[in-house]
């Protein structure tokens, strides 16, 4: 391999390196984002399963 | 906020792609007797660059390390952990090609007698810890402080790491800008401020966007509490 070509092949191999690092931080935030919305949305069904679960059984205490 | 991050670190990774091209194809090569190997010199447009960006990495990590120990800022230990991450990345770039540089210019890859060299090894190897450290240990006041603390005495090294080619010039070249023994071609200082920018792009809009993954990561382990405890 000439010198050249030995140069491109390690910036090559240097910007694909960065590109990576990039992608992982981009795809580490959207994937949080994510599981965070789904746990939200997870707990604020349990709190109204539990609402309705409760005035069920008070109605039918009375 | 998070959209802005992003498009810096996009124009940083574009730019930092482009100084590579003009650096390989448009930037004029060094004399062909001022180095052993005048092609392998072309690395430099990356290799400063990075080791700036490591650098600049370094000082967030002392401003977030120092925020958060003095006055439990929780900005600063998002600071710390973004900009422990982003000075391992860049530092191990410039360790990387620097490696590169010296394999082809004086025949080894590495000189253990250099001070450049090790100071500069030894402020990513700081990174390096910080960051396994951060993922290996339970989350507290306790272990913040305690990697607070290396992260602002670990950046003693960054003004010997500095001046060390100004001093004790062993291995490592000494300055190319900034220094009263000539300047650069104004080509070649034209390739290397566009890495320059480019790397600082970067390197900041990946410090905002970790500051960010921080924020999430740290409010999905609160929910994940929240939901256990209720359930």
């Amino acid at each position: 391999m000439s010198g050249q070509t030995h140069l491109a092949v390690a910036y090559i191999g240097m910007i694909v390196a960065l590109g990576i690092w990039t992608w992982t931080v981009f795809a580490r935030g959207k994937n949080l984002e994510a599981r965070i919305d789904s746990l939200a949305l997870a707990m604020d069904e349990t709190d109204k399963l539990q609402d309705e679960l409760v005035s069920t059984s008070s109605e039918e205490s009375e | 906020m998070q959209r802005k991050a992003e498009l810096l670190t996009m124009a940083g990774l574009i730019g930092s792609g482009a100084t590579l091209w003009l650096g390989l194809t448009w930037a004029p090569s060094v004399a062909i007797d001022a180095f052993e190997a005048p092609i392998a010199q072309k690395i430099f447009y990356w290799h400063v660059p990075s080791a700036w960006a490591a650098m600049l990495a370094f000082l967030f990590l002392f401003i977030g390390s120092t925020a958060w120990f003095f006055k439990g800022k929780d900005w600063g230990w998002r600071l710390h952990v973004a900009s422990s991450e982003a000075g391992l990345a860049t530092g191990l770039m410039a360790v990387w090609s620097g490696c590169i540089w010296g394999a082809a210019e004086w025949g080894v890859p590495w000189d253990w007698t250099d001070i450049r060299l090790n100071t500069f090894a030894i402020l990513t190897l700081l990174a390096l810890f910080l960051v396994l450290g951060r993922r290996t240990q339970p989350d507290g006041v306790e272990t913040r402080d305690t990697f607070a603390t290396f992260g602002m005495y670990g950046f003693v090294l960054v003004p010997i790491t500095y001046i060390a080619t100004r001093f004790w010039q062993i291995r490592h070249p000494g300055p190319v800008v900034a220094t009263n023994e000539g300047s650069l071609n104004s080509d070649m200082g034209l390739v290397l401020a566009l890495g320059a920018i480019s790397f600082t792009m970067l390197v900041t809009g990946h410090i905002l966007s970790g500051m960010k993954l921080t924020k999430l990561e740290l409010r999905f382990e609160e929910l994940q509490k929240e939901y256990e405890e209720r359930f």
